[in-house]
């Protein structure tokens, strides 16, 4: 006997929204969970594109007179708000969808997250194309925003519950990615850009459609691919510990419990002190190694130092979050901290002596920290609030970036050119930076320390 | 069948991303130069 549509996908829904459902994404036993780090990493390669809109800033302020800013043109200044209002919608929508995203499971999500990033992407063309900047900031600001925000948390819950063996590695894998999709964007761009480059056109608007149609083919090949592992699931051969480690609950904490925990809080300190004392060196990097070492080190060796940098921001996430697994979350963070403020108070010292490599290795492995941060809070947070609502929790901790990426960047910028106008010699107008980054890194240190279990009467009793 | 999924998810996810730290390792190089 046929059945109707109706009746093959269940009550009243229409066969595409039946594919989305967590319920058609469950896996079948035979699954193999490794199938579930490249689909995160699909959506994640993809959405990092965002580190890398700079390579828009100068052909944007071009529009109009091609090869100079000509009257009319946006400024910098304008075009630089696309970024800031883009990261500002990521922290919001993670926040805000984070529960959403929990109940409606990864393909969902995904698919979701693939459509505003995409779609920005095309909205953000056409203001391109009508030289109309309120478009520009509602289609990569506010839609590819969202779409950033809900793609980030969309696979972080799905991978711990694959993964409850190796938590660290598995989310440190995909925000891995984020990392890795500037890698991807910024010789892309440029490489589209020169593609459609006419005459009469630098080729943006037809850069951004491309990219708008490659980046939501790449995030729903992640749709398709990712599953959530059956009720019960655990890895082959694997038991949960019978003595639980310390800091590793086996209770769990509903989100709206969770942000009312002092724990949450001193996370969200701990994540934005972290995030806060890289993010600044990472948007001053080039001008910095120039400044603190003229004439020794030239704008292309500068450029090649900002390569090598993104390389240990990617590199750091998976290799940190990995040794999280082994050492415990508390352990790696008190790494970060520790060793980030020796870096920091040695830097104005290694400019003084005058050594690049000291120089070049010591924010190397800053660097391999800051991105170690992002992909081990994932872990951190399972451990402290359970798996249970982890990728709801992890979005509402996300608002400490939105505030490290003001603070960081205003602590760099700001005081270099305080220093500069008060008669500091430009190599020299950073060392006060450094150690208010030490600063920072204390708190953060102190934070981390005061981390203790969730009390019982916080644990979530419900089904 | 499930062998060659896997191979080919992973390869469509590791391309584009050692392109991306090749061509970022060629501008590194530059800082040795």
């Amino acid at each position: 006997m046929s059945t109707t549509m109706p009746e093959r996908f269940g009550r009243g829904e229409t066969g595409a929204n039946g594919f989305l459902d967590r319920s058609r994404s469950i896996a079948p036993r035979n699954f193999n969970r490794f199938l579930v780090p490249p689909a995160a990493l699909a959506v994640h390669l993809s959405i990092g594109q965002a580190y890398a809109f700079s390579t828009f800033n100068l052909p944007l302020t071009r529009l109009l007179g091609l090869s100079a800013s000509a009257s009319g043109d946006w400024t910098l200044k304008e075009v630089g708000w696309t970024f800031s209002v883009a990261i500002a919608f990521l922290g919001l929508s993670a926040a805000v969808f984070g529960r959403w995203v929990e109940h409606a499971g990864p393909r969902k999500a995904m698919f979701v997250a693939a459509t505003l990033f995409g779609g920005g992407f095309f909205v953000a063309a056409l203001g391109i194309h009508l030289h109309a900047i309120a478009l520009l900031f509602l289609g990569y600001g506010v839609l590819g925003g969202c779409g950033l925000g809900i793609g980030y948390i969309s696979p972080v819950s799905t991978l711990i519950k694959w993964f409850p063996d190796r938590p660290g590695m598995a989310t440190g894998m995909a925000i891995m990615g984020f990392g890795g999709g500037a890698l991807i964007a910024a010789p892309l761009s440029v490489l589209l850009m020169e593609h459609y480059k006419t005459p009469v056109s630098n080729g943006v608007v037809e850069t951004f459609v491309t990219m708008g149609i490659l980046y939501f083919v790449f995030m729903m090949i992640g749709a398709f691919t990712v599953r959530v592992p059956p009720q019960d699931w655990k890895p082959p051969g694997w038991t949960p510990p019978a003595m639980p480690r310390k800091l590793v609950t086996s209770a769990n904490v509903h989100v709206d419990t969770a942000w009312k925990t002092r724990q949450f809080w001193l996370l969200w300190v701990v994540l934005c002190m972290n995030v806060t004392a890289g993010i600044g060196v990472l948007g001053q990097a080039s001008p910095m190694i120039q400044e603190m070492f003229v004439g020794r080190v030239s704008p292309a060796a500068a450029a090649g130092f900002v390569g090598l940098l993104s390389l240990f921001n990617m590199g750091g996430r998976f290799f940190w979050a990995t040794i999280s697994d082994y050492i415990g979350r508390r352990n790696t963070y008190l790494i970060f901290f520790s060793l980030g403020i020796v870096l920091y108070a040695l830097v104005p010292s290694i400019g003084l002596m005058g050594s690049v490599p000291l120089f070049v290795a010591a924010f190397a492995v800053i660097l391999s920290m800051y991105g170690g941060g992002f992909a081990t809070i994932p872990a951190y947070l399972r451990d402290i609030f359970g798996s249970m609502n982890v990728g709801a929790i992890h979005g509402r901790l996300l608002t400490a970036w939105a505030v490290a990426g003001v603070l960081g960047p205003v602590l760099v910028n700001y005081l270099r050119e305080y220093q500069i106008n008060s008669g500091v010699p430009k190599a020299q107008a950073y060392s006060v930076t450094m150690y208010i980054m030490c600063g920072l890194l204390l708190i953060g240190l102190a934070c981390n320390v005061a981390v203790r279990e969730v009390h019982a009467r916080h644990h979530h009793t419900g089904s | 069948m499930a062998k060659l999924r896997f191979a080919v998810v992973w390869l469509i996810v590791a391309l584009p991303l050692l392109w991306g730290v090749y061509r970022t390792s060629l501008n590194a190089l530059k800082l040795f130069q």
